[in-house]
């Protein structure tokens, strides 16, 4: 063991507890900033999802409706259902 | 196809952190030099270890992107830098936390030990702004392979460089002579050691199933903004940012 570290004394453990807790509890935040910011990627992709979701059945709808017409002037933005409480449960 | 075997992995490292932070607090004797504060390397040398490691690891990728040209490893190279410089960020913090108690100082600059490693995180710190500023996604692609496979090959050389430097003050893990762990420490060390790894591997794992789930909808985002059969319009639809 090196000189330096023979010559340091053991920390009293009220002293040497605050490093080690705050060397663990860094350690623990940046997990969990992590994953914050994963879990904010998931709802991104999770409301994209549901857009291009909602796009797609409104436009094979369309297609049922008006069959031949296509359904070129809608845009996935302009076809976006309203996302209630009901559709939330029929998704579960 | 990414996730799969995501939550077992999960679950694994979840008892494997746990089961490590109950021997480091109540298995691991105290260390007769540093007391309490030696526990702090039960989480530091598994972070840098496993940090080392995902460097060369991405490096390893980054040769089976040049050679088979799949992009499917470009992402596995991207993916395990990525993490390996997360990993080396607490690293830095907790290495600085146990100097400051240790030492009396935060940093020191004529310890090899830390130095290198600070070369090497900064180094892979660039493999960012380096990978962004080319556009065209293959020479991207390939230019972050070549430079993966560069900087991977230089993290072993820089380690054995620092070991042979014969360091005054930085501890020794590993040490053959006057340092070796006792077989309690060892097992600590050893379950800490896996239980970083499981967490390094599940990350990984879960970037590139976010990732893969990324690209899907980009490509679904497509299939449906491209113009039926006879028009000419296409229905842009703006992505969500």
């Amino acid at each position: 063991m090196p000189d330096l570290l023979f010559a340091t004394p053991a920390l009293p453990l009220d002293e040497a507890g605050k490093y080690v807790a705050g060397a663990y509890i860094v350690f623990l935040v940046l997990i969990v900033v992590y994953v914050a910011i994963m879990a904010s990627k998931l709802q991104r992709m999770e409301r994209e999802l549901r857009e291009l979701a909602g796009f797609a059945e409104t436009r094979s709808q369309g297609e049922v409706a008006a069959p031949g017409r296509g359904s070129e002037g809608q845009s996935i933005s302009d076809s976006f259902a309203p996302h209630g409480a009901e559709e939330a449960a029929s998704d579960v | 196809m990414y996730g799969k075997g995501l939550k077992p992995l999960s679950i694994a490292t979840v008892v494997a952190i746990a089961a490590a932070l109950s021997l480091v607090f109540f298995y691991a004797p105290l260390d007769a030099d540093q007391g309490f504060i030696q526990k702090i390397f039960y989480l530091h040398v598994p972070l840098a270890i496993t940090a080392l490691i995902g460097f060369v690891v991405g490096g390893v990728f980054a040769v089976l992107h040049l050679r088979s040209n799949d992009r499917k490893w470009d992402a596995y190279s991207y993916v395990s830098i990525h993490m390996s410089v997360i990993f080396g960020v607490a690293v830095l913090i907790t290495g600085s936390i146990w100097a400051k108690a240790s030492w009396g100082h935060w940093w020191v600059w004529d310890e090899p030990t830390l130095v290198s490693f600070l070369i090497v995180f900064l180094m892979y710190a660039t493999y960012y702004p380096f990978r962004y500023a080319i556009e065209d996604p293959e020479r991207q692609g390939r230019y972050a392979s070549v430079f993966a496979v560069t900087a991977g090959a230089f993290v072993p050389l820089n380690f054995m460089a620092v070991r042979m430097a014969q360091s005054l003050v930085h501890p020794r893990v590993f040490a053959t002579t006057n340092g070796g762990l006792p077989g309690s420490m060892m097992f600590t060390f050893l379950v800490c050691l896996a239980a970083v790894a499981l967490l390094w591997v599940t990350l990984v794992k879960l970037e590139l199933t976010a990732k893969s789930t990324s690209g899907q909808l980009k490509r679904l985002r497509r299939a449906l903004d491209a113009p039926p059969t006879g028009s000419s319009r296409p229905r842009i639809a703006p992505e969500v940012s």
